[in-house]
């Protein structure tokens, strides 16, 4: 019981990156998300935090803050800027076409579904934890990630189609 | 478990998010059934490409730089913080006192000196100047002592041209004090003390109602000088009153 007391920083540095990255997905900007993130270290840093769930938790506000963010500051990026950063700025492999038609895909998913996507997939959250975070029943959980599969195969599907002259 | 079931669970099965029996189910089902077997095959295809490609992203150096400073200083702090607690917390307690000694009691030893200003006009007024006419300790202070169970310093003061008239008890604020008065030339000049006991009184000058007071505070008695003399015979008085009370402290 006693050994999970870490330094504060040591608990919540290590989730940076994975902070910053679900910030920037819910955001769809590197300033807002940065803005987000730091706001929500500042927070974070005068809880107390446990080592096991630490990601999970501070990810979830993470999450919760970037929602505020957008609903706040909704209009503040058009859908038009959304596809340009999501078309130019994704990093490495954006060579390849059917990377960037995932990634203009994923632009013009809801925040809702772009957003369990993330936590599913790139940070391998269980129902249990979605559920928990994104305030939604298990079935809920379900079928918003099926939804969201489908949606984001659809999008691939049409921007495919768009872009065939390329 | 028909095809639109399986289509329906499929997401929840490659999640390993699907219950045991639905599992055993879908499973059987996959068996018998190449179109969903090639549906399982395409959705971790596409899986594993999501996961390959979709954008993640780093947090910017400078984003991790301004979240580290942060987070070290407010570390520091708390460590700070919480060493100094106590100091805090005494230095809390001494201001709190210096307010108490510097704002409180000023007024209430004004107020205090005001009402012996009062009294002392009032004992001029009536001509009732002392209770006890004597100039002799060893009779005032037992007087006292009955009176008031109080037992004031008294100080034959004619070496220096003050006049011992004698003394009486008065109310100053509820307070009983002992009432010491001396004459100076044609002058009064009433020495009001009594216990420490409720406050010590700050040393002072006032100037009220026409009359100069000094107030000042020993162990052992708080004084209200108050009189007609200018501000120098006063001082002079206080400084022959101390210097006696010192002696007579000494003495004992």
């Amino acid at each position: 019981m006693q050994e999970r007391k870490l330094p504060v920083e040591e608990l919540l540095l290590p989730h940076l990156d994975g902070a910053y990255n679900l910030a920037r997905w819910i955001t769809e900007s590197d300033a807002d998300a940065q803005i987000v993130v730091e706001e929500v270290y500042a927070q974070a840093s005068k809880q107390e935090f446990g080592q096991e769930d630490a990601r999970v938790r501070l990810l979830t506000i993470v999450r919760n803050r970037a929602y505020t963010w957008i609903r706040q500051h909704s209009g503040h990026s058009s859908p038009k800027d959304r596809e340009e950063s999501a078309g130019q700025s994704p990093p490495p492999l954006s060579g390849n076409k059917r990377t960037r038609d995932l990634h203009i895909a994923l632009s013009k998913l809801a925040v809702e579904l772009r957003e369990i996507l993330v936590l599913s997939e790139i940070e391998g959250w269980s129902y249990t934890q979605l559920a928990s975070a994104l305030d939604l029943p298990m079935t809920g959980v379900t079928s918003r990630l099926r939804q969201a599969r489908l949606r984001l195969r659809q999008e691939i599907a049409e921007a495919q189609r768009k872009g065939l002259p390329e | 478990m028909n095809c639109e079931e399986v289509d329906h669970l499929l997401d929840a099965y490659l999640d390993r998010e699907l219950q045991a029996g639905q599992k055993v189910l879908l499973e059987q089902h996959l068996s018998g059934c190449p179109a969903c077997q090639s549906l399982v095959w395409e959705f971790q295809e596409f899986r594993s490409f999501f996961k390959a490609n979709a954008p993640v992203y780093p947090a910017p150096p400078q984003l991790r730089a301004k979240i580290l400073t942060k987070l070290r200083r407010k570390g520091v702090k708390r460590r700070d913080t919480f060493f100094r607690q106590p100091w805090v917390y005494a230095a809390a307690m001494l201001i709190l006192g210096m307010c108490l000694l510097t704002a409180l009691l000023p007024d209430q030893g004004k107020a205090l000196t005001t009402q012996a200003v009062r009294r002392y006009i009032e004992s001029l007024s009536t001509g009732r100047l002392v209770d006890i006419a004597s100039d002799d300790p060893q009779a005032l202070k037992p007087w006292f002592v009955e009176k008031i169970n109080f037992a004031p310093p008294v100080a034959d003061l004619l070496a220096s041209r003050y006049t011992l008239l004698g003394g009486r008890t008065d109310l100053i604020q509820n307070r009983s004090v002992a009432a010491l008065v001396y004459r100076y030339d044609s002058r009064i000049v009433t020495l009001f003390c009594w216990p420490p006991t409720h406050e010590q009184l700050a040393t002072g000058n006032h100037s009220i109602e026409g009359c100069n007071a000094y107030t000042w505070s020993s162990a052992e008695c708080n004084y209200i000088v108050v009189s007609k003399l200018d501000q120098r015979e006063l001082d002079a008085f206080v400084d022959a009153i101390r210097d006696r009370a010192e002696y007579e402290n000494s003495g004992s």
